[in-house]
């Protein structure tokens, strides 16, 4: 279990997190979301004990983490975002190592390095150096490495970044199979269908703060069930705008010169007006995309701006 | 505890599929050894000049004094060779050659009639030890010249300017040779006095030109070593296992100490190799060698611990790379790992015998020759031992730092 109560991390003058709160619960896969730079990996540092918390309360399976660090660590396993592997040794000496670090001793250390080799998939390449295994591979390994002592809370920092399709499927499975082990997943991610796929509940963070949190389904009750319309072509924002908002059910969520996003219930039914609505204020039409209520458009809605930007 | 080995472990590991690392760590030393047996000869030999000769007098006495240098032990040291002025002076002014002895013409003539005559030396300002023998040689043979001109000038005279004697000549001057040996007689062996002489049975070997070198490459060989290995902690950071490490339960500390453990047995195989370089390839007199091979190795590691704050406390690798050599050259320079101290400005070998490496090469020597003080031995490995640790605490608390913002 994971508690975290009004964290804040500052840099100088820069809060990189700011009053976060949430709990993740065991057998829970909680998903943290956001853009790069929202605060994901400055609070997976914090509760990981990287990072010292300028202010707040982590604990994990109730023991905080700055107090009673190694008893929390004890409990933890990361998979940090970079592959930390050493890539002159195999796996098995990877593991071996790393189950060492978390404290493992023979023979359930060799039991468990098997294990984890064998729902990783890497049995087979158990004794080659890490340097000769693909990009997916040593992302499997690098989780390996941080369920190989069977951790209660386990803490995943975007760690598909940079997979195939094919292992990617393969480790949100594996994460899968934790979860249902009991283990608390604490999950970073940009990736919206992921999120969406994996998590159990999710926080969606954005400069540093939590704007909205929940399970999916109350995160897509936020929307109302409004659909998100873009609108591209050659507008006057402002003169696009108002004339938007004169319509009813419609909230303009960004106007630009080459872009206009309106949040609308019922958006199939209303185009014919928004068109109209627009053509009259002298805007240039080009292109439509309309999207049903989703993660992204909620992270839209209440950030007015889109997740990878 | 058990963690430090387990780190250990891993960097063994690490290592073993990196021979060609391995390899050349401990193939430092050996190279050092071939080469100055190949360079050198071996222990035997002795350092070897070169003494140029323009001589414009071309007498029986210039061939004598120049013939002097031919003879041994001389003759060992020094290459004779005839030059004009003109060419002598252009070679000795770039520096090659130990000395240019200029014999200007009259000089027979000069010893002959006990006038005033002027030989002249240049000696290269880049050789210390070679342009001293011939200078010191030649006051010897001057002075030499001096006193046999004062006892036997006139029978030296008498055979000047006779290109052929006669029976008679021979007879009156062998005569006058007798007479002059039973005169100085008196003074050479008084009868009273008796000189009795024993030749004492030499204790300690001499030293040749491997033990006079191959120890201090020995240490200049690990100076490098361990500045190259103190920089892997960028290996660590760089591919981010140091902060996976951090978040584990397993401390920091262990994870260093593992490193020190792994580094301490690295050393260990350079100075087996070292060691036995010296002795069977450089021909260095080993009085100890399991006690030389300890303290090669004790050295080795604490090197690695002196250089490894500046590795963790640089920004990045680079900076490591050029701080760490820009304090390892001056140190094997002045700390006696490049030049012998006994090659030394005196008051540069007074300030690299301070130096860690100096304190430590001299420590070694001591080990090899078998005369340590085990008072200033302790003193010695203390001061080492102090700093390395100091040193160990630094790196720890940076790496530390480094985590907890």
């Amino acid at each position: 279990m994971i508690e975290v109560e009004q964290l804040r991390k500052s840099f100088g003058e820069l809060n990189a997190v700011d009053g976060v709160s949430f709990t993740a619960r065991p057998g829970e896969i909680f998903g943290l979301l956001g853009p790069n730079g929202a605060g994901k990996t400055t609070t997976i540092g914090c509760i990981s004990g990287l990072l010292t918390p300028t202010a707040g309360h982590i604990r994990v399976m109730g023991h905080d983490v700055v107090h009673d660090g190694p008893a929390a660590r004890e409990a933890m396993g990361v998979a940090p975002q970079e592959i930390a592997l050493y890539e002159d040794l195999s796996a098995v000496e990877n593991l071996s190592f790393w189950g060492g670090a978390q404290r493992l001793r023979n023979p359930l250390l060799k039991e468990r390095i098997q294990k984890v080799l064998e729902i990783t998939g890497l049995q087979d390449r158990a004794r080659e150096p890490v340097k000769r295994f693909s990009g997916g591979m040593k992302r499997r390994l690098n989780l390996a490495c941080a369920i190989v002592h069977s951790p209660k809370v386990l803490l995943l920092d975007e760690p598909t970044v940079g997979v195939d399709p094919q292992s990617r499927v393969r480790l949100l499975e594996l994460v899968r199979s934790e979860a249902a082990g009991g283990t608390c997943i604490l999950y970073t991610t940009h990736y919206m269908e992921e999120a969406e796929t994996l998590c159990d509940r999710l926080a969606i963070m954005d400069h540093g703060r939590i704007i909205a949190s929940g399970t999916l389904a109350e995160l897509r009750s936020m929307l109302a069930e409004r659909d998100l319309l873009r609108l591209s072509g050659v507008f006057a924002p402002s003169a696009a705008r108002s004339a938007a908002e004169r319509l009813e059910g419609i909230e303009v969520l960004q106007a630009d010169e080459g872009l206009i996003v309106l949040s609308v219930a019922e958006a199939s039914r209303k185009l014919p007006a928004i068109f109209a609505a627009l053509a009259e204020a002298g805007a240039d039409v080009r292109g439509t995309t309309l999207t049903q209520p989703s993660l992204e458009s909620l992270f839209i809605r209440l950030t007015g701006k889109e997740l990878r930007e | 505890m058990r963690f430090i080995w387990i780190s250990a472990l891993k960097d063994l590991r690490i290592l073993r599929h990196d021979p060609f690392s391995v390899i050349t760590w401990i193939g430092i030393p050996l190279c050092i050894g071939l080469l100055i047996q190949v360079v050198f000869g071996g222990a035997d030999a002795k350092p070897q000049g070169l003494l140029l000769v323009a001589d414009r007098d071309n007498t029986i006495v210039s061939g004598l004094l120049t013939g002097s240098f031919n003879n041994d032990p001389l003759g060992k040291m020094l290459t004779v060779e005839r030059v004009d002025l003109r060419s002598g002076r252009a070679r000795i002014d770039r520096g090659d050659g130990s000395a240019l002895l200029v014999i200007p013409a009259g000089l027979q003539d000069a010893f002959l009639n006990n006038r005033p005559y002027h030989l002249q030396l240049f000696t290269n300002a880049g050789q210390r030890i070679l342009p001293k023998i011939v200078e010191e040689t030649l006051r010897g043979m001057v002075d030499g010249a001096f006193y046999l001109q004062r006892v036997a000038g006139d029978q030296l005279r008498g055979l000047s300017g006779q290109r052929t004697p006669s029976d008679d000549d021979v007879s009156r001057r062998s005569v006058q040779a007798n007479h002059l040996a039973q005169d100085m007689r008196q003074f050479l062996s008084p009868p009273l006095i008796e000189l009795e002489t024993t030749v004492v049975q030499e204790k300690k070997r001499s030293a040749g030109t491997g033990d006079f070198f191959f120890p201090n490459m020995i240490f200049m060989g690990l100076l490098l070593v361990g500045n190259g290995l103190s920089r892997d902690i960028w290996k660590e950071r760089a591919r981010g296992t140091l902060r996976r490490l951090a978040v584990s339960p397993s401390p920091v500390a262990a994870f260093l100490a593992g490193r020190l453990l792994m580094v301490s047995l690295m050393f260990c195989a350079v100075a087996i190799a070292a060691v036995i370089a010296a002795k069977y390839l450089a021909g260095v007199h080993v009085a100890n060698m399991a006690a030389a091979v300890a303290w090669a190795a004790l050295a080795g590691t604490v090197f690695y611990s002196l250089l490894l704050p500046i590795a963790v406390y640089s920004t990045d690798p680079r900076r490591a790379d050029v701080r760490g050599n820009l304090l390892v050259f001056p140190l094997a320079m002045v700390g006696g790992c490049f030049f012998p101290f006994e090659v030394m400005p005196d008051w540069m070998a007074r300030i690299g015998r301070w130096t860690p490496n100096g304190m430590a090469v001299v420590q070694f020597k001591d080990i090899l020759a078998g005369s340590v003080n085990p008072a200033h031995f302790a003193l010695v490995f203390a001061a080492l031992a102090a700093a390395a640790l100091l040193a160990f605490l630094y790196s720890l608390r940076g790496l530390r730092g480094e985590f907890l913002q």
